[in-house]
């Protein structure tokens, strides 16, 4: 029944575009990091390696990723409100917990389309500018794993927002608020960002800046090492998706 | 035209968005005094330090996001049901009903402007500054209003033509980074995004130096927001509309 629930969901999306939208978002964001790349490897030719660009997107998807969420889960929410099909899909015998899956799904397997066209221009990038070391397929599969468990959490938390509230202007305030705080999370002490969900594509990012004396040096995480705050996100994913799916259960329509 | 005005803002009436307008901007301010307040040892131009920090996150990120918002809101319900045929049916000419959104979102930008002022100093003399306001301030102001006027037209023009409410807030985020590339380019004149860079002294407190300057930035805006305004009538006038 699942499946069926997740297939109608994909074919309710046939013509909304959002793959394309979404490869469009991508798009930019990828010349906006190959624009940065090519400046730094100019000034220092150093820069040429897979630190520096693992590094500078998880910093850049902190900023995009939050807003392309929030557009992509609205857009898969919305429909229902606009088209007034909530009652049309309640009558059918499917449980609501099915429906709001469902939609989770749907969104994460777009969300993860996403990240998987990110790592492959990055990797085709890395081969045409010739870097020194070979792909690094562990770091990246980390960088991966990380992407998607961010996106699971705030997906969890804009799919809740954007059933509970018909008017979507909210869902995507919270998207741009947490673009902000995605971009802005390092400046904030640990104690408090780690609550920041928006900000764990830095912290789970397998490669780590340090600012001294004017200069950016990097230097890899382990995967042990990120386990805890990956546990975190993987909490707050949860729970968000659990409080969210038992309130559009018990909310009247 | 006083009708279209009139019922414009009959359909804000009740509505919540401005609990948006104002926690938007107090975000900004709040989030630019705290970086203030955490690195004073090196932001020591007192109130033109505190600007370089809120209006960074405010005019670069925040505001033309917040337009693109209120745009949509504006547009929202007219793709509701069958409200696009009863618009166009309406009496009035289809020109007066784009130009009146546009006037409707000039008033509440006013506000947000206004509310991101008063917060500015607020908090520039709870933390303590003791010299004076800067000179520059009343341009910034107006200069970041316009540019608001001249972004909001654009989004306006977008939220009309695209159903969807959310993918003109995705266009105004590319449209942000394009205006940054420009601005960076030095070419900031000629996109309305890296207009309000400028205009409100973002990222160069400097500003416009000279009178030619001004007038590029004037004549700019006025182009931008006469063309938009063209392109939103001619599409209204000859396109079918399927509600």
């Amino acid at each position: 029944m699942n499946v069926t629930v997740i297939q109608l969901e994909y074919f309710k999306l046939r013509r909304k575009r959002l793959f394309l939208i979404s490869t469009g978002f991508l798009l930019v964001e990828i010349l906006w990091l190959f624009l940065n790349m090519n400046q730094s490897i100019m000034r220092n030719p150093d820069q040429a390696r897979w630190e520096p660009l693992i590094a500078t997107i998880s910093s850049m998807n902190g900023l995009f990723l939050p807003l392309l969420i929030a557009i992509s889960v609205s857009r898969i929410c919305d429909m229902e409100h606009k088209g007034n099909t909530w009652k049309l899909l309640l009558t059918l015998s499917v449980k609501r917990s099915r429906l709001y899956f469902a939609k989770f799904f749907v969104a994460n397997g777009v969300m993860f389309t996403i990240a998987v066209l990110q790592m492959i221009a990055m990797i085709v990038y890395g081969i045409l500018k010739d870097f020194a070391d070979p792909v690094p397929v562990n770091v990246f599969m980390q960088f991966l794993i990380g992407i998607l468990l961010t996106n699971a959490a705030i997906i969890a938390l804009q799919q809740w927002v954007s059933f509970a509230l018909k008017n979507q202007a909210f869902a995507l305030a919270l998207g741009m608020i947490g673009s902000f705080l995605g971009m802005t999370g390092g400046l904030f002490p640990f104690s408090i960002r780690r609550f920041f969900i928006w900000s764990y594509y830095n912290e789970l990012s397998p490669v780590a800046q340090h600012f001294s004396h004017d200069q950016i040096t990097y230097s890899l995480t382990n995967l042990p090492e990120l386990l805890p705050l990956m546990g975190t996100v993987f909490i707050f994913a949860v729970s968000l998706y659990i409080i969210g799916s038992f309130s559009i259960r018990k909310k009247e329509v | 035209m006083i009708r279209c005005i009139a019922v414009e803002w009959l359909k804000l009436k009740r509505s919540l968005l401005w609990l948006i307008l104002f926690i938007l901007p107090f975000i900004s301010v709040l989030i630019g005094s705290a970086n203030f307040s955490l690195n004073q040892g090196v932001l020591q131009k007192e109130w033109y330090s505190l600007w370089s920090q809120v209006s960074l996150f405010y005019g670069e990120f925040f505001l033309p996001i917040l337009i693109a918002i209120c745009a949509a809101y504006i547009w929202r319900l007219e793709h509701f049901h069958h409200n696009w045929n009863m618009l166009m049916t309406a009496p009035v000419k289809q020109s007066s009903i784009f130009i009146a959104k546009i006037i409707i979102l000039s008033v509440l930008l006013l506000f947000v402007q206004i509310l991101f002022f008063t917060f500015y100093i607020i908090a520039g003399n709870s933390l303590g500054l003791t010299a004076g306001l800067p000179g520059e301030i009343f341009g910034w102001f107006i200069r970041g209003w316009l540019t608001s006027i001249t972004i909001g037209t654009f989004q306006l023009a977008l939220s009309m033509r695209i159903r969807s409410f959310a993918l003109p807030v995705g266009i105004a985020l590319c449209a942000i980074i394009f205006g940054l590339t420009l601005y960076i380019r030095e070419l900031g004149m000629f996109f309305p995004h890296s207009l309000l860079t400028i205009g409100m002294g973002v990222l160069s407190q400097s500003g416009l130096t000279s009178i030619h300057e001004l007038i590029l930035f004037l004549t700019m805006n006025i182009l931008y927001t006469g063309v938009i305004i063209v392109i939103a009538k001619q599409w209204l006038e000859k396109t079918d509309i399927i509600a």
